[in-house]
């Protein structure tokens, strides 16, 4: 796997020419500049600026080790971070998962992570313990199983009876109970069937369209170009390339060139 | 022969619940922080010491006031020491409450001597009745129904209330808790505490049982608790309180109903079974699959 | 390492660090034996410590496995040399519900510490296949039962030993300091030796990527079976020369305050290198040697030092819980001994030059 590096650098000078030219401080979006994440010294993410707006959904692909979920924990400070996380205007860096939450922002993490033994109730109730308010509780609870109808007839059921597709949509559910501004999302199609795959992705277009921010890691390349409004393409820790919708046809080119 | 053996069941019932209970406040801090607390053990004694001390004044104050000191006890070594080592493996974390539980019992030593110190604590609980012919320890009964009630409690807690949801998640999967917005110093906090309630009712079983306390008072049956709580599967609360309930159980039949010169050897036997069930069911009795332990 | 381009000095490294822990241990048992009889016995006792520390590391530093019963085979080592020494006459009033061959089974003390250390090797080899498979905290608690069971049989089973509880005595006084000392500088040259062969690489490798070792083919638990019998007959020997010191043997003193001093010795120093348990049982026993006297008033010049009585243990422990809450590697890191006056020193961060 080769990558050339001069073409990354320019690449990346596109993107934060991008990211900074946008509208950066329209509020309820995400924008993380110069992101670094290692692990016992050794780089995963290396810097990377990118921007999601409300309303938008942004695509994050690249082979695996690349460094797209650990650009996600980062986001979260679920691991050791730096470079800057802004949400509001606010910076969250140093912020544990917790407050990063409270201040907006949710992760679908990677293989779902349901709480296998608690029933789908509990687990959307869990999602909420960021929340204090009693009435958006309720709110938020009637959307998301407005959106998954499926959660409403399984309430007591054990999450972990549900098949991988629902685990998904309840893991999703679960995310949407703090009421994010800005939901992220690690592989949601990872191992689903091609129906339970649409389910989620339609359901993800009804979020987007709610105006939150969707930034969205995934291994199906042209999908994701298609779905996003942007996707960007991680390599080694960087990211090298920015994408549009229109590239989705291109993506066999982009496999050889990527994916090796 | 009927009566002894209605006997034994119900001593055998009241060890294993005791243990039960131990194995359980190990296993509900396990769950969260991979800690398996073996300075759980001077949490036992501080509280057994403040009931020796306090009784005189009434079981209304000697009994709240030694769960108020296992409970602070339990709280100070999360902040103290087990918040610092957050990063450490479980090897390092048990290694680390070894060194503390051996710190403390020399302080209790300095404080308090070698010598055990004596109480007539719930004495009246150490009488036996006669019930149709089967002759039973009351304190046997009283633990079977402490140990029932706080069972009933805790699986209440854990179910019904916001907080015990939430220790349930961080037990189950701490990271993915934490991602989903539990704020992890909360619920590490709530789980020492409990775990501290739980070592106050172990104390007061044990302090009514012996009646005296010295500083290695709760180190006997901490080594039991830790042994059933990861044969029954430390990863699972259900699993550390079933482990430890087997291990009381066994123990107490063996000692009932082996032969004196073979009974010395009870605690042996339930080591090799240990060992034999590690072997089959490394993660635990109550664990699906032979996968190890996440640690 | 054999093809390293660098200086003679770093293929020497690994020897200059045995023979700085060789020296360290000489340096100290002589200073100490200037210091009167009742320092000169605590450093015999603080050898044979260092004995069984060197038995932990071999099989904790090597598999980064936590055992809790080696004092188990400290114990039988303990044991044998007992049955094998004192006197057969003796043999028979104190100890007569022994199995009757045993009477008159006799051995020179030297043969016998061979023998206990070969008794030792044996349990850890017969136990070895069922608790190697295990890791982590199971590993932990398997050890410990193995503790557990051998420490109830040596206590009760009088076909073997004294009657309950009761203590082996009579064992003959012929180990001095200085044989004690050539023992433990042994034990250090066996460990060293041991660490440079092919079960004790691939285990280390292992331990620092499981993955790929796995997915080289390296059978971790046989590996793991050697190590376990090699640590297994070094502690053995610590027992033997432990009941030799001791000259009482009593299987309440073989336990777990002794599984803990040990383990804590070896923290102290730092479980992943031979310098660790020579450093840290040292330090660990100097510390204790000062405290002792301080107990008793220690004079330097005008002044006189004092600690109260039973602060000594709390000082240990405090020092204990104090390196695993700020140093958790111990006080060598982890790393072995290099040769001081090298310009290629390794770079910060990677592995020290003898491949610990």
């Amino acid at each position: 796997m080769s990558i050339d590096d001069n073409a990354s650098i320019d690449d990346d000078a596109s993107i934060v020419d991008d990211a900074r030219s946008g509208s950066g401080q329209r509020g309820r979006g995400l924008r993380v500049e110069g992101l670094e994440v290692a692990y016992g010294g050794v780089p995963a993410v290396r810097g990377i600026d990118l921007e999601v707006k409300a309303g938008e959904a942004v695509g994050l692909i690249g082979p695996n080790g690349a460094g797209k979920s650990s650009t996600l924990l980062g986001i979260m400070g679920a691991v050791a971070r730096s470079g800057r996380v802004l949400v509001k205007g606010e910076d969250l860096a140093g912020f544990p998962p917790e407050k990063v939450v409270r201040r907006g922002v949710a992760l679908v993490p990677e293989g779902r992570h349901v709480f296998a033994e608690l029933s789908v109730a509990d687990n959307l109730r869990l999602g909420a313990v960021a929340r204090r308010d009693r009435t958006g509780y309720s709110e938020a609870m009637e959307h998301v199983l407005t959106l998954f109808p499926m959660l409403r007839d399984f309430g007591h059921r054990q999450a972990g009876l549900l098949s991988g597709g629902q685990q998904q949509q309840l893991a999703i559910g679960r995310a949407l109970m703090s009421d994010p501004d800005i939901l992220l999302l690690d592989e949601p199609s990872l191992g689903l069937s091609p129906t339970a795959v649409d389910t989620v992705f339609e359901a993800l277009d009804v979020i987007r369209a709610a105006g939150k921010a969707v930034l969205v890691v995934e291994q199906r390349a042209e999908f994701t170009i298609a779905f996003c409004d942007r996707t960007f393409v991680l390599h080694d820790g960087e990211i090298t390339l920015t994408l549009s919708p229109e590239d989705a046809e291109k993506v066999d080119v982009l496999t050889k060139a990527y994916f090796g | 022969m009927t009566g002894q053996l209605i006997q034994s069941l119900v001593d055998a019932l009241s060890a294993g619940a005791t243990l039960g209970l131990a194995a359980l406040s190990i296993g509900l801090v396990f769950g969260v922080i991979r800690l398996a607390n073996f300075a759980q053990a001077e949490i036992i004694t501080a509280s057994a010491y403040c009931l020796i001390f306090t009784w005189q004044l009434g079981w209304f104050i000697a009994v709240p006031l030694s769960m108020l000191v296992a409970v602070a006890m339990s709280l100070l070594m999360e902040f103290a020491v087990f918040s610092r080592m957050r990063s450490a493996n479980p090897a390092t974390l048990l290694i680390a409450s070894f060194g503390l539980s051996f710190l403390l019992q020399r302080v209790y030593e300095l404080m308090f001597s070698n010598n055990v110190r004596t109480a007539p604590v719930a004495s009246g609980l150490a009488q036996t009745v006669e019930f149709a012919g089967v002759r039973i320890q009351l304190l046997s009964v009283a633990t079977i129904t402490i140990a029932g009630l706080l069972l009933l409690g805790l699986h209440l807690f854990l179910s019904r209330t916001s907080m015990g949801l939430q220790l349930k998640a961080a037990a189950a999967d701490f990271r993915t808790a934490r991602l989903v917005g539990i704020p992890a110093g909360r619920v590490i906090a709530l789980s020492f505490a409990l775990s501290g309630i739980l070592a106050a009712a172990v104390a007061f079983v044990l302090t009514v049982q012996s009646g005296a306390v010295g500083p290695t008072f709760g180190v006997q049956i901490t080594i039991l608790a830790l042994v059933g709580a990861v044969i029954g599967g430390i990863d699972k609360i259900s699993g550390s309180l079933a482990g430890g309930f087997l291990v009381g159980f066994v123990t107490s039949l063996l000692a009932t109903w082996l032969p004196q010169e073979m009974s010395n050897f009870k605690d042996a036997y339930v080591f090799v079974l240990v060992i034999g069930v590690l072997l089959f069911r490394p993660s635990g009795l109550l664990i699906k699959g032979r996968g190890v332990a996440r640690t | 390492m054999t093809t390293s381009p660098r200086g003679l000095w770093y293929r020497l490294g690994p020897i200059w660090s045995l023979v700085s822990l060789l020296a360290i241990v000489y340096v100290v048992t002589l200073i100490n034996s200037f210091l009167g009889e009742s320092v000169q016995v605590q450093l015999q006792y603080a050898l044979v410590n260092l004995i069984i520390v060197v038995a932990l590391q071999i099989f904790i530093g090597t598999s980064g496995v936590l055992s809790f019963g080696h004092v188990a085979f400290v114990a039988v080592g303990a044991w044998t040399v007992g049955l094998l020494t004192i006197d057969p006459e003796l043999k028979r009033n104190l100890l007569p519900d022994l199995f009757p061959f045993l009477f008159d089974l006799n051995a020179p003390w030297l043969v016998a510490v061979v023998i206990g250390g070969v008794v030792g090797g044996l349990l850890a080899l017969v136990v070895s296949p069922v608790l190697m498979r295990l890791n982590g905290l199971q590993a932990g608690i398997a050890t410990f039962a193995l503790l557990g069971v051998v420490n109830q049989v040596l206590t009760y089973w009088s076909s073997v030993g004294p009657r309950s509880g009761q203590s082996m005595v009579g064992i003959p006084d012929v180990l001095n300091l200085q044989t004690t000392m050539l023992f433990a500088m042994a034990a250090i040259v066996a460990a060293w030796l041991f660490q440079r062969t092919r079960p004790s690489r691939l285990l280390r490798a292992a331990r620092e990527d499981g993955i790929a070792a796995a997915s080289s083919g390296i059978n971790v638990v046989s590996q793991r079976i050697i190590v376990f019998a090699v640590s297994g007959i070094v502690a053995g020997v610590a027992g033997g020369l432990f009941a030799l010191t001791n000259r009482v043997v009593q299987s309440s003193q073989l336990n777990i305050e002794l599984t803990f001093v040990t383990l804590a010795m070896l923290v102290l120093g730092g479980m992943l290198s031979l310098s660790g348990a020579v450093i840290g049982t040292l330090v660990f026993s100097l510390v204790d040697v000062l405290l002792v006297r301080m107990q008793n008033g220690l004079e330097i010049g005008a002044y006189v030092v004092s600690v109260p009585q039973g602060a000594r243990a709390i000082i240990l422990g405090l020092i204990l819980v104090g390196m695993l809450l700020f140093r958790p590697s111990g006080i060598t890191g982890g790393r072995e001994f290099v040769w001081p006056f090298r310009s290629d020193r390794p770079l910060p961060g990677m592995p020290p030059t003898n491949e610990s």
